[in-house]
């Protein structure tokens, strides 16, 4: 099996640091760091924290934010290739990573991967997403230039969030029932397409 | 059928519409060639196309002074779209004619308003008039693709199925998005919901009821 994790320089002074760190403080830092892995952009530790984490495990800004992104790498890694725990293990103490330290990655990889991987999955990107599905029948029964109608209507909402934005953007579509049906026919196609693929 | 009973129920509703009474008094001198000109106005104007330069032309064709003859314009088309708006369960033809003898319309006329209203040009005109009804954007272009993500910055090995889906609305509104499997089939699953529920409304015997 190739290496994942190739030992660079800086990764051999990760390595250093990251083992000079107390077993049990670093448990809590790598649960964090994987916990937040699937979200894009978004910092683990706020500046608030990585000041404390800096004092905590005596290491400097530069050391810390070392170690903080050599430890996600390794994750991130371990993720694209979907490596088995005792691979993973093994690949560490190959770059001289502690045993104790390997046996940690490689447990919280056990542990909190599989639902890593699912998570990153779903985070395909698109211009915009499905969100939100709703609908509204009605029984139209006048209008304007039609009296005494009686004609059932459906009003679908779909919410489509952008990708990189919280507001949900409503797209309101109306359909008699002619008009459903077909739609309908077009998703049963659609449908049986997903079916030929499994 | 007695008098009385059609004044129970005309197609115009309660009283007379100012329009087709005023109509009715400018028929005078009116031949049957003109009339039937400016009734192909009216329902061409109904069906939304422009008809100025059709008017100029009968307009000038004529000695009627344009006042009255805007008076009969403005009556045919109110009797037109009254008499549209009511489904032809609930008006026949003859309660239609009924009604426009009382105002004592020619007979010849009579029977032109009649072929617009119970021939086969009707559906379309149903169709034009409602277009100018409030109502929320139509389907009106729906194309789709079905994707395999297979790897991705973060994982070598993804496949991952989705839906894109390109939605054209009435409004002239463009939609592009993506679907993920789950909502899909929250999408399908509604749409037969829907569909399950408009069939039973159908049925039901608030449907059934004639007016």
């Amino acid at each position: 099996m190739t290496s994942i994790i190739k030992e660079t320089q800086s990764i051999k002074e990760a390595v250093t640091f990251i083992n000079a760190i107390d077993v049990n403080k670093f448990s809590r830092l790598i649960s964090r760091i994987i916990q937040k892995l699937h979200l894009k952009g978004e910092r683990t530790f706020s500046e608030d924290e990585e000041q404390k984490l800096q004092t905590a495990l005596s290491l400097d800004k530069q050391a810390l934010d070392l170690v903080l992104e050599t430890t996600a790498f390794i994750l991130e890694q371990a993720v694209y290739h979907n490596v088995k725990p005792a691979a993973l293990q093994q690949q560490l103490e190959a770059v001289h990573l502690n045993p104790d330290k390997a046996e940690m990655f490689s447990q919280t990889w056990a542990a909190a991967g599989p639902e890593l991987v699912e998570k990153l999955k779903n985070n395909i990107f698109a211009p915009k997403k499905l969100e939100y599905v709703g609908w509204q029948l009605n029984l139209q029964m006048a209008q304007s230039s039609q009296a005494r109608l009686k004609s059932p209507s459906a009003i679908l909402q779909l919410g489509l969030r952008k990708e990189d934005s919280e507001v949900q953007e409503n797209v309101f579509a109306d359909f008699n029932h002619q008009e459903l049906l077909e739609f309908y026919n077009k998703l049963e196609v659609v449908q049986g397409q997903l079916d030929s693929l499994t | 059928m007695s008098s009385s009973h059609a004044k129970d129920f005309s197609f115009w509703g309660g009283r007379i519409p100012p329009e087709i009474e005023s109509m009715s008094k400018n028929l005078k001198d009116v031949d049957q060639e003109l009339f039937r000109k400016l009734m192909k106005a009216v329902v061409s104007s109904l069906e939304g196309k422009d008809c100025v330069s059709l008017m100029k032309s009968i307009a000038e064709s004529t000695t009627i002074p344009q006042d009255r003859l805007g008076h009969i314009v403005a009556g045919m088309h109110r009797v037109l779209s009254e008499a549209i708006r009511v489904p032809p369960s609930s008006l026949k033809q003859e309660a239609f004619k009924e009604n426009l003898r009382e105002l004592r319309i020619p007979e010849d006329f009579i029977s032109d308003f009649s072929s617009v209203v119970f021939g086969n040009r009707r559906s379309a005109l149903e169709t034009a008039t409602s277009t100018n009804d409030p109502h929320l954007p139509a389907l009106q272009d729906f194309k789709w693709r079905v994707d395999v993500a297979i790897s991705t910055s973060s994982l070598s090995r993804a496949l991952r199925s989705s839906v894109l889906m390109q939605m054209k609305l009435s409004d002239g509104s463009f939609h592009c998005f993506e679907v993920p499997l789950s909502k899909f089939q929250e999408l399908r699953y509604n749409t037969a919901l829907i569909l399950k529920e408009m069939n039973d409304l159908e049925k039901r015997s608030i449907l059934q009821i004639q007016d």
